[in-house]
């Protein structure tokens, strides 16, 4: 052994390592690798999720959509807000609707306001990490620039990232209440154990399922080809929520885009409402919001039972769809 | 090597230094400005070495075409005047290339025999056949021109699969657990030095999110081509093909400054055989040694790289500097005469008539309609004359929309940019950013490919005439269209048209029930029995209106989607999200893409 190695021997060296270690990995790392055990959807559940399915937290008025978000989670919750659910070194995702490139006043997209309230608290509420995603429709880049979403949430202390192809995970819709889905890729960090998973919608108007609140809000932690969620989109909503129920719906009404939704893009389009509201079930602030009595939709762009996707959530004991048997903390 | 290649010429080092600086700009340009990231900061870098060349300069000129930023060639074109080919020596990122892998891959090879008189004279012909092509209208220059390919397969070809593999990389480090994994490739997408996929395909996931052009083989396989041709000569490309370096060499031939070879020149061959051109030749004076010819220098072919002086020569006979020419035997003349030039002319004049009624017999066939960027010159001849087919607006296109056409609409159009709607969709900020808008700043130019293009095939727009420009319309295909052929929801082209008036609406309407359908015929019956009695007016029995209420009524009601033509400009946003797969319900066609709004 005491000759110097050569750059040929070298190369012959390394090349039957990498192959043997290639060769070692296909044998054994594959399939202990990203295709392991299937996946399974287990964030935390509100431990007043039952109890308060009747029930949301609301607040109007003013100007401030930043105490408005505070508000209505106080007025559910109390005074220990996010701490109710939210525990010391959790990790928080929360997934607004940054779905278009539009400037918050178009009301195509949560505002920014909203989505740094939401990140502060969970950090205050003892949160280790709030991760903040959505998967956008057209460009994300664009989206996330134009919703002023990134920014904001950015500032707030969230790690805000894109979407990537590969964090996609199929989910087996198996669910005795399922009717149409029978699995679609999630993005996974939604499919962490034990996350908080926070739900933010905005208010909008939908061509296809008439509105686009909460329950179709979760759209935007589905990969693939979402286009073939059109296909019956009222009873795909309702399967959707029954496999995935978010530990906290938050509802950001601040502007209503009342009709040509859900992309929006012109000011006309949009009605300000300075409303939040919020609930431990998608289907029941789904419920009050669809509700034209409740927020500026316009006028006789639907009824709340045209909306079958909150009423099949609602048979599917996933909430309320009555909105008087809503009981609202105002 | 020489005897005396220990010292190098302060300019040799220069000249490798300023060799690394172009190719490493080059390469950083073309990574900023892919998909536009830095083509709105700073458009003049964004087109930098295409606006600086020579051949795009005259080949525009010839096609009759100007653009004020083409100018800036003029100062390659002083520069050629004093040091005819230096640019291929000092700046041309292809030559340095080809100068890199040489050293990689056949430093030791003997190529020495490999001496090809004639074969150099192929580039002049070259040459005069583009420029006559591009007089007839056909910039098809951009095919041969040394920028424009290595601007084509960088960006078409090397730089999608850098990006490929940098994330498959990342990819299988994050799903192995390596920690700073999904960090790294978070910041890598964050600060676009990686494609964001979310950018790129609606949708997307199992219909792939990959930044990539269709062809892209053949850029690669032809910038490996031109490489590997070194295998036979030194530069090969550019002692025998280059029409950039004909034109350069011809501009600087009455140069004065060139390298000389004195008096005490023995004939030894050895500048030949190490000159990357091989550009010395025995001339006609006598050398110091007895019944052979002094060498001289062919400054068209010299590269001005400094090499020769301190390094080739065995006896220091080689000095660069100011003199007339001496005379270079006839058998040895690189520029081929008058003869030659007008044969290549001649050839350039019979194809230009052949390309163009090729091209215009294919477009009448209008199978393969192509797809122009928001921005080209309209009509059709005035996008063909302009266009270099460098690729510039396939590289910034920030959805991968644009891809080099194959020779669908005629062997001219090769490599000219088309639409793939079902790849991207024409965006409809593109451009345009968050403090654009917050600015209130509406006169700047908003179609990236038009910002990108040193020519001006593709003029430049603001926000409201791109979203304005009409590239075709969308039409529904019935028999693929979901609610149209199969009877099922779906709405997703209304839903994403990015136009705030809509081109898209729908109108909801009785259609056949395929619940219906699947009932036996015996229950149907029974349901047209208890429905005719209820319209004749007889009440039903409690059970007989259950059982009624049970069975699926004959019709339902179904949203139907139209375009409305008028509004359309087919970006092909609906095209893109159609989830139909294979070819969409709704296409964008080039339906009076002109004459009617």
């Amino acid at each position: 052994m005491n000759h110097e190695l050569t750059r040929r021997e070298f190369f012959r060296k390394a090349g039957l390592a990498g192959a043997a270690a290639c060769a070692a990995w296909a044998v054994g790392g594959c399939s202990g690798g990203a295709g392991g055990e299937p996946a399974a959807y287990r964030a935390r559940a509100h431990p007043m999720a039952d109890a308060w399915k009747a029930r949301i937290g609301l607040a109007q008025g003013g100007d401030d959509p930043a105490r408005n978000t505070r508000a209505a989670i106080e007025k559910l919750c109390g005074p220990d807000g996010l701490k109710t659910v939210i525990r010391q070194g959790d990790i928080v995702i929360v997934k607004p609707n940054i779905g278009w490139a539009q400037v918050p006043d178009m009301a195509a997209t949560v505002d920014p306001a909203v989505v740094a309230t939401v990140v502060r608290m969970s950090l205050e509420a003892g949160a280790k990490a709030v991760k903040v995603f959505d998967n956008t429709l057209g460009s994300g880049s664009k989206c996330y620039e134009f919703s002023g979403i990134q920014a904001a949430a950015q500032e707030a202390g969230a790690e805000v990232s894109q979407c990537a192809p590969h964090r996609f995970r199929m989910l087996s819709f198996a669910d005795p209440r399922v009717k149409r889905l029978m699995e679609w890729p999630i993005y996974e960090d939604v499919l962490a154990a034990d996350v908080v998973f926070i739900n933010l919608a905005a208010a909008k108007t939908h061509n296809a399922s008439l509105v686009s609140l909460c329950m179709k809000n979760l759209m935007g932690i589905q990969g693939g080809d979402r286009g073939k969620m059109h296909q019956e989109i009222h009873q795909n909503l309702a399967d959707l929520n029954v496999v995935i129920r978010p530990t906290f719906n938050i509802l950001d009404a601040t502007r209503v885009l009342a009709q040509e939704g859900p992309g929006g893009g012109r000011r006309d389009f949009v009605v300000k409402a300075d409303t939040v509201l919020c609930g431990t079930s998608a289907v029941t602030v789904d419920a009050w919001a669809a509700d034209p009595a409740n927020l500026p939709w316009k006028k006789g762009h639907h009824t709340l039972a045209a909306v079958q996707h909150i009423a099949w959530g609602a048979a599917a004991g996933l909430g309320v769809a009555d909105p008087g048997r809503i009981e609202v903390l105002a | 090597m020489g005897k005396r290649g220990q010292h190098k010429h302060p300019l040799h080092v220069a000249r490798i230094v300023a060799q690394l600086f172009f190719l490493g700009l080059f390469l950083f340009l073309l990574i900023l400005t892919a998909r536009g990231a830095l083509a709105t900061a700073s458009p003049r870098l964004a087109r930098l070495f295409l606006d600086t060349d020579p051949l795009v300069l005259a080949g525009a000129a010839l096609a009759g075409v100007f653009s004020t930023s083409l100018l800036a060639a003029l100062a390659v074109v002083a520069l050629s005047l004093v040091a005819p080919r230096a640019y291929c020596g000092w700046i041309c990122p292809l030559g340095t290339s080809m100068d890199i892998a040489d050293r990689l891959l056949f430093r030791h090879r003997d190529r020495t025999r490999n001496v090809t008189p004639r074969l150099r004279q192929a580039k002049y012909g070259l040459l005069a056949a583009l420029l006559v092509l591009a007089m007839f209208g056909l910039g098809v220059f951009g095919w041969f021109d040394p920028v424009c390919i290595l601007t084509r397969s960088v960006s078409v070809a090397l730089y999608p699969m850098a990006d490929q593999g940098a994330k498959a990389g990342l990819v299988a480090a994050e799903q192995h657990g390596i920690g700073g994994a999904a960090q790294a490739y978070d910041w890598a997408v964050g600060n676009h030095l990686l494609v964001p996929e979310t950018d790129l395909k609606k949708g997307g996931g199992d219909r792939g999110y990959a930044v990539g052009y269709t062809w892209a083989w053949v850029f690669a396989a032809l910038l490996v081509a031109i490489v590997l041709a070194q295998a036979y000569q030194k530069r090969f490309w550019c002692r025998n093909l280059c029409p950039l370096g004909a034109l350069l060499g011809l501009l600087g031939s009455a140069s004065p400054l060139r390298p000389r070879v004195r008096r005490r020149c023995i004939a030894c061959d050895a500048c030949r055989q190490a000159c990357k051109t091989g550009a010395f030749q025995p001339g006609h004076a006598p050398s110091a040694k007895e019944g052979k010819h002094r060498y001289t220098c062919l400054v068209q072919e010299c590269l001005f790289c400094y090499a020769c002086e301190r390094e080739f020569c065995p006896v220091d006979a080689i000095r660069i500097g100011s003199g007339r020419p001496a005379p270079v035997r006839p058998e040895a003349q690189v520029c081929p005469g008058r003869r030659a030039f007008l044969g290549a002319a001649a050839t350039g004049a019979v194809l230009g008539p052949a390309l163009l009624l090729d091209q215009r017999t294919r477009e009448k066939e209008e199978t393969n309609p192509q797809f122009r960027p928001p921005g080209a010159l309209r009509p059709e001849e005035d996008f063909m004359a302009a266009c270099i087919r460098c690729g510039q607006c396939m590289k910034a296109c920030p959805t991968n929309a644009l891809h080099p056409s194959g020779v669908e609409n005629g062997i001219a159009g090769l490599w000219t940019p088309t639409f793939i709607f079902n790849i991207g969709y024409c965006d409809y900020l593109c451009a345009v950013t968050r403090a654009d808008v917050d600015a209130g700043r509406t006169g700047r130019p908003a179609n990236l490919c038009g910002i990108v293009c040193p020519t001006g095939a593709i003029a430049q727009l603001t926000h409201a005439d791109k979203v304005q420009w009409k590239i075709g319309t969308a039409v529904f295909d019935h028999s693929r269209c979901l609610p149209w052929a199969r009877g099922e929801e779906c709405l997703t082209c209304e839903e994403q048209c990015p136009l705030p008036e809509k081109a898209i609406s729908h109108q909801t309407q009785a259609v056949a029930n395929l619940e219906w359908l699947k009932m036996p015929q015996d229950k149907r019956n029974r349901c047209e029995e208890l429905q005719g009695r209820l319209a004749r007016g007889e009440t039903l029995s409690a059970d007989e209106q259950k059982e009624l209420a049970a069975l699926p009524p004959k019709t339902r009601t179904l949203a139907l989607p139209y375009v409305l033509r008028d509004r359309c400009t087919g970006c092909g946003t609906c095209e893109n999200v159609c989830p139909v797969d294979g070819p969409g319900g709704i296409r964008v066609e080039r339906l009076q893409t002109r004459e009617i709004k």
